[in-house]
C-alpha cells in the first residue's frame, strides 16, 4: 500500500505544534539549561563565598626567629600573618578575646626539619585553611633552609619549576593540542546524551501511542489514514519536538556559560587555580571548568545523525510496546526487548573508553542496536575510520527498515485490541495477521 | 506540494467519470456499499463468517447484533481500518481503500478525541486529514458549531467538555468532510433528548440527502424508528437482512396487545402452557408474542374471562426485539441487553 506523504507530514505538523507548544514541554526546555548551569556554576560561586566568610588573621608565634616576615610578606587578602613577639599563652588570650582568629606556633625545631607547626584556632577552621597555612609554611620554611644550606641560584631555580607534561596529537594537518580529557568528557556526555533522549523521547512515543489508544481517538484517525502513517507521522514529529529541545538546550548551556564564566572568573582567585594572576578572565574560567570545551562541527554533524537513527529504531519498537497495552504500568514486560539492547551498551562503555581502536570495540560500535551509543563514544575519543562511522550508519538504517516494517504490523492490530494485556508470544504472533 | 489539498487518487480512476458521479459538489453521493462474502479472522477467533449484506442511498440500513457478533469488525472492514480475510467489500463499485476513507465518516461507538486539544483545532486537523484544506476545514467547523449552539466552546479543550457535548464535536468530526458513506455506532449515548431529537433531524436530513447510512445500535427501540433496512448479525453472521417492513410482514401479526383491569394471572398460565410468550408486562398491559399453533381468539376468550374488564385487545406486527429474540434465540438477546464490554479487536 502506498504511503501518503501529505498526510506524514500533517500528523508531523500536528505532533510536533501540540507538544512544543505546551507549558510543559516550554518549561522543561527553559530550565533544564538554567538548572545545569547553575549546577556548573554552584561550586565556584560557593568557594568564592565561603572566601568571603573568611577573612583571617593569624598571630605567629615565631621561635626561630627568621620565618616571621616572610611569612607576613606570603600573606594574601583572606588569610593575613602577623608576627608577634608576645609568649604563647598570652597570644593564646589574645585569640580567646577575639584579636586574632588563630595563632601558629613554629619552634625552633621547625629549621632542622625534626619540628612540626602547630596552628591554634577556636573553630577547627576549614580544609581550605589548613591547606592553605599548610602551603604558605611550606614554601617558608623551604627557602629558609634552602638559604642556610648556601643554595645556589640555579637550585633554587630548579625547585621552583614544575616538570608537567604536555601531550600532543599528531594530525594530519600537524601537531595540535591534545584534549584527551575534554574528548573523554565529550564522548561521555554524547553517549549518555543519545542514551537519556532515545529512552526520555522513546517513552514519550510510547505515551502518545497509549493516550491515543486508551482516549480511543485511534479509531477515528484510523479511519482517515492508514496506521503506518499514524505511526510514521508520531514518531517523525516527536522526533521532531526531541531535536528542537536539545539544539535549545545545547545553545542556552553554551550561552549561559559563555556569559556566566567571565562574571565568574571576576570572583575567583587565580591563584588558587594554579593560573597566573593576570591571566585573562577566559583562562581562568577554563581552568575552573566553566567552558564547554570546542567541539569539531563534524562530530555534531555525526551526533545528529547518529541520534535520529537510534531514536527512529527505538521509537518504533516503543510504539509497537505502546500499542499493545492501555496504561503505561503493563508496558513493563514487553519493554524487556526493547530496553535491553538500549541499556547494554552503558555496559561496554568503560571498555570501549580503555580501547576505542580494540577489534571488539569496532564490532561492538557497528552492531545497529549499539552504534548510537558506542560510535559516538569511539568517534569523540579516538580517530574513527569514516567508512566505519558509514557502516554503522547504514546498518543503523537498514535495521530501523526492518523494525519499522516489523513495529508497524504489531501497531496496527494493538491499537485497536482491548482487554487483556497479551503476552510477547502473542504480540509477535500480531505480525503474522493479515 | 504538501500543503493543500493531496492530489486524491480516485479522481483518476474510471469510475469518478461514471454518468452518476457527476454533480455539482465534490463527491458523487449516489453510490452504494457492498459486502460480499467476508470473512475475519484474528488468531484462531473468527469474527467475521462470510457475511454479504448491502446499503442504499437515501435509504439508513440498522446494524444490529449482540457484544462479540462481529459488529465492529465488520465496521473495521467497511471503513478500511481492517482488511477482510476473505471477500470484498465495494463501495461504489471499487474495492474499499483509502479513497474511499476520504469520503466515508465513521462515528465510533466509544468517543474518541484528543482531551488535550482545543475543539476547533480537532476539527481542523481531524478535517485535513479526510483532505480538507484547513481554511475549509475550519469554515465548515464553524458552520457545524453554529448549527450545535456551541460556538461558545470552540476554545476549550476537550476534557472540559462533558459527555454529550463530547459527542456533539464527534459527530461534528464525522460529517466535516461532507462524507457520502456514514457510519453511527450508538451515535445517541450520552446525549440529553433535546440533543439525540437534534441529531436523529440531522440524520434524517442526511438521508434526504441521499447519503448512504449505516447505524448500528442495541437500541432495538432507535433502529425501528429510524432504519429503512436491517441487517441483523450473531456469532460473526448474518442471520436476517433486508427491508425492515417486509420483515414484519413475514412474521405477521403474531403478536397480541392485551390492557386490562383485574387479575392478570391469566397471563402466567397461558405462558405456563406454552401457548404464549410474554414480550412485556406490567400491571394492567401484556404484550404476547402467539406460539406456534395458538389461537389468537382462544387468548381473548380466556382474557375476557379472566379479568375485570378488558379495555384493549389488538393483533400487531411483532416489535423488532420480538423478531430479534424469534431469531436468534432467548440467550443471545439476553446478551443484547448487556452493556457494551471491552472486546478484542
Amino acid at each position: 500500500m502506498k504511503t501518503s506523504l501529505h498526510k506524514i507530514w500533517l500528523i508531523v505538523r500536528s505532533e510536533y505544534w501540540r507538544r512544543v507548544r505546551s507549558t510543559a514541554f516550554i518549561l522543561a526546555t527553559l530550565l533544564v539549561p538554567v538548572g545545569f548551569v547553575v549546577v556548573a556554576a554552584a561550586p565556584a560561586a560557593l568557594g568564592y563565598l565561603a572566601d568571603q566568610g573568611s577573612r583571617r588573621t593569624v598571630a605567629v608565634v615565631d621561635q626561630t626567629g627568621r620565618l616571621g616576615d616572610p611569612l607576613a610578606a606570603a600573606s594574601t587578602e583572606q588569610l593575613t600573618f602577623r608576627p608577634v613577639a608576645q609568649s604563647p599563652d598570652s597570644v593564646r588570650a589574645a585569640v580567646r578575646a577575639g584579636a586574632y582568629d588563630g595563632y601558629l606556633l613554629l619552634p625552633d625545631s621547625l629549621l632542622d626539619g625534626t619540628g612540626r607547626a602547630t596552628y591554634y584556632s577556636m573553630q577547627s577552621g576549614g580544609l581550605t585553611d589548613q591547606i592553605q597555612i599548610e602551603d604558605r609554611v611550606g614554601t617558608v620554611v623551604q627557602q629558609q633552609r634552602l638559604r642556610a644550606a648556601d643554595a645556589t641560584a640555579a637550585v633554587l631555580s630548579i625547585l621552583e619549576s614544575d616538570a608537567s607534561v604536555r601531550t600532543r596529537t599528531i594530525k594530519e594537518a600537524g601537531t595540535g593540542a591534545d584534549h584527551t580529557f575534554a574528548y573523554t568528557a565529550i564522548g561521555y556526555v554524547m553517549a549518555f546524551v543519545i542514551y537519556f533522549a532515545v529512552f526520555v523521547y522513546g517513552q514519550y512515543v510510547m505515551q502518545g501511542v497509549i493516550e491515543e489508544k486508551s482516549s480511543r481517538v485511534v479509531e477515528v484517525i484510523v479511519s482517515s489514514v492508514r496506521p503506518f502513517e499514524l505511526l510514521m507521522g508520531k514518531v517523525l514529529g516527536i522526533g521532531a519536538m526531541g531535536l528542537t529541545q536539545m539544539v535549545v538546550w545545547a545553545a542556552l548551556v553554551t550561552g549561559g556559560l559563555a556569559g556566566a564564566a567571565p562574571l565568574l572568573a571576576f570572583f575567583l582567585d587565580p591563584a588558587s587555580l594554579g593560573v597566573p594572576a593576570d591571566a585573562s578572565s577566559a583562562a581562568v574560567a577554563e581552568a575552573a571548568g566553566l567552558t564547554v570545551p570546542p567541539v569539531p562541527y563534524a562530530l555534531l554533524g555525526w551526533f545528529v545523525l547518529f541520534f535520529v537513527g537510534g531514536f527512529l529504531l527505538y521509537a518504533s519498537l516503543f510504539a509497537a510496546v505502546g500499542s499493545a497495552v492501555e496504561q503505561q504500568q503493563d508496558a513493563q514486560n514487553l519493554l524487556l526487548p526493547v530496553l535491553t539492547p538500549l541499556i547494554l551498551p552503558l555496559l561496554f562503555l568503560a571498555f570501549v573508553l580503555e580501547s576505542p581502536d580494540a577489534t571488539v570495540s569496532v564490532v561492538l560500535s557497528l552492531i545497529p542496536f549499539f552504534s548510537p551509543i558506542l560510535m559516538m563514544l569511539r568517534a569523540a575519543i579516538t580517530t574513527v575510520p569514516v567508512w566505519q562511522m558509514l557502516v554503522a550508519l547504514g546498518l543503523l538504517g537498514a535495521t530501523f527498515v526492518a523494525m519499522i516494517g516489523l513495529a508497524g504490523r504489531i501497531y496496527r492490530v494493538g491499537i485497536l485490541s482491548y482487554g487483556k494485556t497479551p503476552s510477547l508470544r502473542e504480540v509477535a504472533r500480531w505480525i503474522t495477521y493479515r | 506540494m504538501l500543503d493543500g489539498p493531496s492530489p486524491w487518487p480516485w479522481s483518476f480512476s474510471p469510475w469518478s467519470f461514471s454518468p452518476w458521479s457527476f454533480r455539482a459538489d465534490r463527491f458523487p453521493r449516489m453510490s452504494h456499499l457492498d459486502v460480499s462474502n467476508v470473512t475475519k479472522r484474528y488468531g484462531d477467533t473468527v469474527a467475521v463468517d462470510d457475511v454479504s449484506f448491502d446499503a442504499e442511498p437515501g435509504r439508513i440500513l440498522g446494524l444490529l447484533g449482540p457484544n462479540g457478533a462481529g459488529k465492529t469488525s465488520t465496521i473495521r472492514m467497511i471503513t478500511y481500518i481492517a482488511v477482510p480475510d476473505a471477500g470484498t467489500v465495494r463501495y461504489d463499485g471499487r474495492t474499499v481503500g483509502p479513497w474511499s476513507q476520504q469520503r466515508m465518516g465513521y462515528l465510533p461507538e466509544e468517543s474518541g478525541l484528543y482531551k488535550r486539544l482545543e475543539v476547533k483545532e480537532q476539527l481542523v486537523y481531524l478535517g485535513t486529514l479526510k483532505g480538507l484544506s484547513e481554511q475549509d476545514a475550519a469554515e465548515r467547523a464553524h458552520h457545524w458549531l453554529d448549527r450545535f449552539d456551541a460556538t461558545d466552546w470552540a476554545d476549550l479543550n476537550i476534557e472540559e467538555l462533558s459527555k454529550g457535548m463530547q459527542q456533539k464535536v464527534q459527530f461534528i468530526a464525522t460529517l466535516l468532510h461532507d462524507p457520502s458513506l456514514l457510519i453511527f455506532d450508538e451515535p445517541f449515548s450520552g446525549l440529553d433528548p433535546i440533543n439525540a431529537d437534534l441529531l436523529r433531524d440531522i440524520i434524517l436530513e442526511l438521508r434526504r440527502d441521499d447519503r448512504t447510512i449505516l447505524f448500528a445500535s442495541h437500541r432495538m427501540e432507535q433502529v425501528e424508528q429510524l432504519c429503512d433496512d436491517i441487517c441483523l448479525m450473531a456469532d460473526g453472521e448474518v442471520v436476517l437482512h433486508g427491508n425492515l417492513r417486509d420483515i414484519k410482514q413475514q412474521f405477521g401479526r403474531n403478536t397480541l396487545v392485551l390492557e386490562f383491569d383485574g387479575p392478570d394471572t391469566f397471563v402466567d398460565e397461558l405462558a405456563g402452557a406454552g401457548r404464549v410468550r410474554v414480550n412485556t408486562r406490567s400491571a394492567h398491559r401484556a404484550e404476547l408474542t402467539l406460539a406456534d399453533g395458538t389461537d389468537a381468539r382462544a387468548v381473548l376468550d380466556v382474557a375476557l374471562d379472566r379479568t375485570d374488564e378488558l379495555y384493549r385487545y389488538e393483533r400487531v406486527e411483532p416489535p423488532l426485539n420480538e423478531i430479534f429474540v424469534d431469531t436468534v434465540g432467548e440467550a443471545e438477546a439476553q446478551r443484547m441487553q448487556q452493556p457494551p464490554a471491552a472486546s478484542a479487536a
